[in-house]
């Protein structure tokens, strides 16, 4: 750290600026290192405060250790849960925009109400609703003589919760992609079509392609928000990690030790996300930060 | 041998009128032969770019009809044929716009061979021995495997340019192609239009700049509020303007 601060220091001071002018440079500088000092400083005090918290409570860490394994097996999981429902969330956007976009009244109002209704109620309301309301649905249907729907609409916990899941991060990623495109230059859609491109090549070579790398950040955002709503699949009975944890902390009456367990593999988890997300920006970002 | 006989352009009539009150083309003819260069002239907001950017459909006109290499499309209209045709009249048309408009997550080559491959279907590596001869015909060969951001304004607008001969058009419209450019570059962006003009091609350019329309082109049209004001030879529209109108444009400019 100190190394690298120095090393952007040196050349401001060779390259024949004023001494008055060096004097503010450096100023800034000292106080651009004070407030880092400072920043870790209170981060470390932080952590202190916190762990003294959880020391003085009495945690039983002993016990937390133990429950480890069985707690993480449940990544397997959440991350399942997640990345099929990120997915379909991802088709259902796509379709969505296109139809919030779309001039044609039936893909307009089919898309408008999705985003709407879905964004509309409760996550939790859509969860049940999959999972505990279908089958009903399937019922009335099997009596007006549609044999066979009612298993299809009687659907297994973890298919109910990555369709909830996926349909509702659907309707809040249709936004998203639909901003995404709409971001884009009128002038590129120009340039497209004065070249003798169909709306729809213009849309898949031009528009789509850059309204991804407007899109990308939000879109990790909700990856990362999805790996933390996953946790209600655990209402439906899947081994996820919040369900293990809510599971042994009521059985040994030592719920803080798993919750607080379960909500620190969350963190890591979305920490590492963060990180991946970070990544892939700075990739895209590379070579063509848009000027035109 | 009737080549010579149909005009490469032919518009007739059109008028263009934006959200049902301004209305922009007053009942515009033009008719351009082929190999000829155009200059348009105005203030602005005459509608020159209005006019150009009918002609290949970018904007719908009210009335009229557009006539290019013998493809007609009739305002109003509205048909499945119509839409096809209107993309032969575009594939026919290159255009320059005032932004460039080059396509940003593209390097320079895979602009130019963007039209050809995803219009045409030509294969990738087909199209690249000819976008390379474009990019050297431009002046940038060196610049072929950059992105747009990373080239000055008249760089830009030369790849733009190669971009739209990519696709053999038979005309190229300019739409102010040198506005939005810093002094210093509208000079290599002019020299590569008058090459192009000496080789031949068919150009319709709105323009200010007025070497360009002095030196290069065959005709001088003079647009006012929609309408045609005057046209002529660089010779008479600059030296012996007749209309009023035309001569208190040109001490304005010049």
């Amino acid at each position: 750290m100190e190394n690298t601060t120095t090393d952007q220091q040196t050349p401001l001071i060779l390259s024949g600026i004023p001494p008055e002018a060096q004097a503010t440079l450096r100023g800034i500088e000292t106080k651009k290192i004070r407030y880092r000092r400072n920043l870790i400083i209170a981060f470390a005090v932080l952590i202190i405060l916190m762990a003294g918290a959880l020391i003085i409570i009495g945690l039983d860490f002993k016990f937390m250790v133990k429950w480890i394994p069985f707690i993480l097996a449940g990544i397997g999981y959440t991350l399942l849960v997640s990345f099929l429902a990120i997915s379909l969330a991802c088709i259902l956007a796509v379709a969505g925009a296109l139809g919030r976009l779309s001039s044609n009244p039936i893909f307009n109002s089919i898309a408008t109400s999705y985003v709407s209704l879905i964004r509309g109620t409760p996550l939790l309301v859509q969860v049940y609703m999959w999972y505990i309301a279908l089958p009903q649905v399937g019922k009335a249907l099997e009596d007006l003589g549609l044999t066979g729907v009612q298993s299809i609409f009687t659907l297994p916990a973890i298919p109910a919760g990555i369709l909830a899941l996926g349909v509702c991060y659907g309707a809040y990623m249709t936004e998203t992609v639909r901003a995404g495109i709409q971001s884009i230059k009128i002038g590129q859609i120009e340039a497209a079509k004065a070249l003798g491109m169909t709306s729809s090549q213009a849309m898949r070579r031009v528009i789509f392609p850059q309204a991804v790398r407007v899109i990308i950040p939000p879109v990790s955002n909700e990856f990362i928000a999805m790996i933390k709503d996953s946790s209600l699949v655990s209402l439906m009975g899947v081994w996820e990690i919040s369900f293990r944890a809510i599971k042994i902390g009521r059985r040994h009456f030592q719920s803080l030790e798993m919750l607080i367990m379960a909500a620190m593999i969350y963190w890591v988890m979305c920490f590492i996300l963060q990180l991946i997300q970070e990544k892939i920006e700075a990739h895209m970002a590379r070579g063509d930060r848009r000027t035109s | 041998m009737t080549q010579d006989l149909n005009p490469m352009v032919k518009v007739t009539n059109i008028h263009k009128v934006f959200d049902g009150k301004h209305h922009v083309l007053c009942g515009i003819d033009l008719e351009v032969t082929s190999g000829e260069t155009i200059v348009i002239l105005g203030p602005s907001g005459s509608g020159k770019s209005t006019l150009l950017r009918c002609i290949n459909l970018l904007e719908e006109p009210t009335a009229g009809s557009i006539e290019v290499d013998g493809t007609v499309i009739h305002a109003g209209e509205n048909s499945k044929q119509r839409d096809s045709q209107i993309l032969d009249i575009r594939k026919k048309t290159g255009m320059c716009f005032q932004s460039f408009n080059l396509f940003p997550h593209m390097t320079v080559l895979e602009n130019i061979i963007e039209g050809p491959v995803t219009v045409l279907k030509q294969q990738k590596d087909q199209a690249i021995p000819y976008a390379e001869e474009l990019l050297d015909w431009v002046g940038l060969t060196e610049k072929r495997d950059e992105h747009p951001s990373r080239l000055s304004g008249g760089q830009q607008q030369r790849v733009a340019i190669a971009r739209s001969l990519a696709m053999k058009p038979k005309i190229m419209l300019f739409v102010e192609p040198t506005s939005a450019l810093d002094p210093e570059l509208i000079g290599e962006v002019v020299e590569v239009m008058e090459r192009l003009a000496k080789e031949g091609m068919t150009i319709i350019a709105v323009t200010h700049e007025m070497h360009f329309a002095r030196d290069v082109a065959d005709r001088v049209l003079i647009m006012e509020d929609g309408i045609w004001l005057e046209e002529g030879t660089p010779e008479q529209i600059f030296s012996h303007p007749k209309h009023q109108r035309t001569r208190q444009f040109l001490a304005h400019i010049l």
